[in-house]
């Protein structure tokens, strides 16, 4: 029995009977499947600029949606009010325009076997606002004391944790208990006229541990450092060049181009450049690239998703070749494969979207020094600012945000302004070299309006040839 | 109505001595509806409501939010606001807004009275109706991959503990299409939208007709050589180049060393036909509120004149920090946030020629219609500029051969002073705030393809 097995976690008491209630409303008029998503969030962010600690905010935000899938349509609505009337309120917005009769729902909530929890070392709620204060003016000093070009020093703190619970008609009983924790430096630089930035925002799953595995002082220091060395850039050449991507940030690319268009959603409405593409190769031996929601404390991880799928880990491309995709509930239905446990939300306010959780490139081979060593003239792109992909073209286009120069096997000065421009599919196939020197990053991936946590990795990697916007013709 | 204004007077009456408090509450009603190969795909409707709290106690703010508007709920945020509040770092810039010293006026155009009594059925109907006029627009769109419907009621009430209490009731209502076409080899996606405050102000059947036309003008893209050329911001990326300066033109930006634009005040930042102006009274527009997220009356500011900076964006706090007055630009990504500034309604004023005068004038020159990797391009702190671009090639004023996976490059201030012409179909973009884009035309740019 789930209330009592596996569990009402959450400090909203919801019980079994009221969930029963509510998914027997919801499917009065008839529909496949009902589904309920309660959320409880609490979060405590706090911001430091000008050396200032401004914005110190505390925040909890609770509702529940409910959801109605009949044949291909899915209708949802949601709540913050959290009493029995305003749940079953919804459930009969979420029916409206359905005309039949009654469907059953399962006589037995059976409690879905999660994979792991993410360990939560110190819990983020047992540490008070004064030190939150205080890491981030060790932070602001630090950056601050990497010379007398930094002229602006933003740090930001930010914790959530995160309760779920998904029930469904057909029984699946799941619950989620997360935490995330980041810490954000960025530190604008300037001299004789020119302005540079520098950014470096460790995160993860767990708790306010992480930020004795990175001293603010530190992640601050790099994103100085970053900075003040991107003062010194030159414009960045265009054209078409090798390009050696550095370990950790240059997994986005892996992300937008590869990760987006595998994942389900495009794929059954043939939107993405990799649809009926299955079993084709695309790249090199050393290409095998994997989704993994169980890395364990990894940013974009979680036990089960956001429909009470158990999270996995999935292998989308095998020494090149494309083998597999990522999908929800109903992508899964649609493609006629299990879920992946890729459904997630935004918020108890958002629908499930198919999406991504920490999108790795595997290590390969090769030397990171010998990769360098290999190119004549290229560039090497430490950090990117971000970048977007079309997937159903797959067409993308990335900025760096810490670029440079590559000449006769070593790096010769910084450039600014680098956008690397080209196409998924493309550019798998001019991945040249993989390094062993594997590493991750954090970020947030936008879709649909919905955002979410993840992580990218991946080690030195030479793309033979991609073209380079910059400025200088 | 009143309602939501008596539960933000009630939370800020809980002012201690010795304390201000700042309440702002929301109540939306919000429904969307997704359709795809003529059936509803998606639906979802909702009721939210919440509170964001602020607390100034001896020039320190704590914030708090909640959505449990419960007495205790409330309590609970007043309490933590007041407790963060003691964690910032004293700054007697800090205030709330100011009383009104007289009732301030309604902006007209806000709320569409019928909508609310639109059947969810006619809703239902559109989004089908626009998937279908989509894919009906040619043959070679093969899909389309999204086409929504979506409207939100929403009322918004704020109250200081020194006096304010006021609240506003705004409707919205938008539609989009995404067209993907395919000829050949290649896929080219398409995307428009229409906006209003009622169902009534939308066209299914034109906003399928303009996505399907910007997927299908592009079919065939390619790269083009590395050249210097003019270069054509279309409606939708002039739009995005406006917000992108934008967070650059605020007071906070320039005093925290995040803008461009610092020190530039009273200096020719653009051509001398460049004019600029932020109005969040425009009648109907997308930004318009007849007070801001601080609960400051809006007003019109004139921010480039003649190619000359005239003035920033402030809010009550950074306005403090010169010794002036809030323009009125305060804003808050809902309940949930603090306020802070940004720009309301900003537009270029036309140059006064036609968009075929425009373009006619441009000669050879890159039309743009996308732009890709703009939150990593384009840089409000350096100015640098450098994006990816799909479009079309101009010859004297006739579109022609469609480009792409080429990026086009300049300082942001070198855009603005490359200012040929504004054309006059100016049309508000709701992306990230409210812009008003049109047609415009820059000397030149760098454009790098093969």
């Amino acid at each position: 029995m789930a209330a009592s097995g596996g569990g009402l976690i959450l400090s909203l008491v919801i019980e079994e009977s009221v969930v029963k209630k509510v998914l027997a409303e919801a499917l009065r008029r008839g529909g496949n499947l009902a589904e309920i998503y309660v959320e409880d969030r609490s979060t405590t962010s706090l911001r430091l600029e000008d050396s200032r600690v401004e914005d110190v905010a505390s925040g909890r935000d609770a509702g529940a949606g409910i959801r109605v899938i009949a044949g291909e349509r899915s209708s949802y609505a949601y709540t913050n009010v959290l009493t029995t009337d305003a749940l079953l309120e919804a459930a009969r917005a979420a029916r409206a325009g359905l005309a039949g009769d009654p469907a059953p729902i399962a006589a037995q909530m059976s409690p879905v076997a999660s994979g792991a929890r993410h360990p939560v070392g110190r819990a983020p709620e047992s540490v008070g606002a004064e030190a939150k204060a205080e890491a981030l003016q060790a932070a602001n000093e630090s950056a601050r004391a990497a010379g007398a070009e930094v002229r602006q020093v933003v740090c930001s703190y930010a914790d959530v944790h995160q309760k779920i619970l998904v029930a469904a008609s057909d029984g699946r009983w799941a619950t989620d208990d997360r935490t995330r924790l980041r810490f954000a430096v960025q530190v604008v630089a300037s001299r004789d006229g020119q302005i540079a930035t520098g950014f470096e925002a460790p995160g993860h799953s767990g708790g306010y541990e992480l930020l004795e595995l990175h001293e603010p002082a530190a992640i601050a220091a790099t994103a100085a450092a970053k900075a003040v060395t991107m003062l010194d850039a030159r414009p960045s050449p265009a054209g078409e060049l090798p390009v050696v991507l550095a370990p950790k940030s240059g997994g986005v690319l892996i992300h937008e181009a590869c990760g987006h268009g595998l994942e389900a959603d495009t794929l059954v409405k043939e939107a993405s450049v990799y649809a009926k593409r299955r079993g084709d190769s695309f790249g090199s031996d050393k290409v095998t690239i994997v989704d993994d929601a169980t890395d364990g404390g990894a940013w974009g991880s979680y036990a089960v998703d956001d429909e009470g799928v158990p999270a996995q880990r999935t292998v989308l491309f095998e020494h090149g070749v494309l083998v597999g995709h990522l999908s929800d509930f109903l992508s899964a239905r649609r493609i006629g494969h299990p879920p992946t446990g890729n459904g997630r939300r935004q918020s108890y306010a958002h629908l499930p979207l198919v999406r991504m959780s920490n999108t790795y490139l595997l290590p390969g081979p090769d030397d990171e020094d010998e990769i360098l060593r290999s190119v004549k003239r290229g560039v090497f792109a430490a950090s990117f600012a971000g970048g977007e992909v079309n997937p159903a073209t797959g067409n993308f286009v990335f900025g760096t945000s810490e670029a440079y120069m590559i000449e006769n096997g070593a790096l010769a000065y910084p450039i600014r302004g680098a956008q690397l421009i080209g196409n998924g599919p493309k550019m798998l196939a001019v991945i040249e070299a993989v390094g062993g020197d594997f590493d991750r990053g954090e970020g947030v991936c936008g879709k649909d309006g919905q955002t979410a946590p993840v992580t990218t990795g991946m080690g030195t990697t030479l793309l033979g040839r991609i073209t380079v916007g910059g400025t200088e013709t | 109505m009143s309602d939501l204004l008596d539960l933000a007077r009630g939370i800020t009456e809980r002012a201690a001595d010795g304390e201000e408090v700042e309440a702002y509450v929301t109540h939306a009603r919000d429904f969307s509806v997704k359709a795809y190969d003529g059936e509803v795909e998606s639906l979802s409707s909702s009721e939210p409501r919440g509170a964001g709290v602020r607390v100034l106690l001896a020039n320190r703010i704590g914030f708090a939010y909640t959505t449990d508007l419960t007495y205790e709920g409330l309590d609970w945020a007043l309490g933590r606001a007041r407790g963060n509040a003691r964690h910032a770092t004293s700054d007697d810039a800090l205030a709330f807004a100011p009383p009104w010293e007289e009732p301030v006026a309604d902006v007209p155009g806000l709320v569409d009275e019928l909508q609310s009594s639109v059947a969810p059925d006619d809703k239902v109907a559109f989004a089908v109706e626009l998937e279908q006029a989509t894919r009906a627009a040619d043959k070679r769109v093969r899909t389309v991959e999204e086409s929504v419907y979506a409207d939100s009621d929403v009322e918004a009430a704020v109250a200081t503990s020194s006096g304010i209490a006021a609240s506003y009731r705004e409707t919205d209502a938008w539609c989009y299409s995404l067209a993907i076409a395919e000829d050949g080899d290649d896929t080219e996606v398409g995307f428009d939208f229409d906006l209003g405050r009622g169902i009534g102000e939308l066209d299914a059947q034109s906003t399928a007709r303009r996505a399907a036309d910007r997927a299908l003008g592009v079919l065939g893209a390619t790269k083009i050589q590395s050249a210097r050329m003019p270069v054509v911001f279309d409606p939708y990326t002039a739009g995005q180049f406006l917000g992108v300066i934008a967070a650059a033109l605020t007071g906070e930006a320039v005093q925290k060393g995040r803008s461009l634009f610092a020190g530039k005040l009273g200096q020719e930042v653009a051509a001398a036909n460049v004019s600029l102006v932020d109005d969040g009274r425009v009648p109907g527009a997308p930004g318009s509120s007849p007070w801001d997220a601080e609960g400051v009356p809006t007003s019109r500011t004139e921010v480039i004149r003649g190619g000359v900076l005239q003035s920033f964006l402030y809010d009550v706090v950074s306005a403090r920090r010169e010794g002036r007055a809030s323009t009125g630009n305060a804003a808050r990504a809902g309940f949930k946030s603090a306020p802070g500034p940004a720009s309301s309604n900003m537009a270029l004023r036309s140059t006064g020629e036609s968009r075929d005068d425009l373009l006619a004038k441009a000669g050879r020159a890159l039309y743009v219609q996308d732009f890709h990797g703009v939150h990593s391009g384009a840089n409000a702190v350096s100015g640098d500029f450098s994006v990816g671009v799909t479009g079309r090639l101009l010859d004297n004023g006739v579109l022609g051969r469609p480009v792409k996976e080429v990026t086009i490059a300049l300082p942001m201030l070198d855009i603005l002073a490359g200012v040929v012409a504004v054309a006059g179909d100016m049309r508000w973009l709701p992306f990230g705030g409210s812009f008003g884009g049109a047609t415009t035309l820059i000397a030149e740019m760098t454009v790098a393809g093969a």
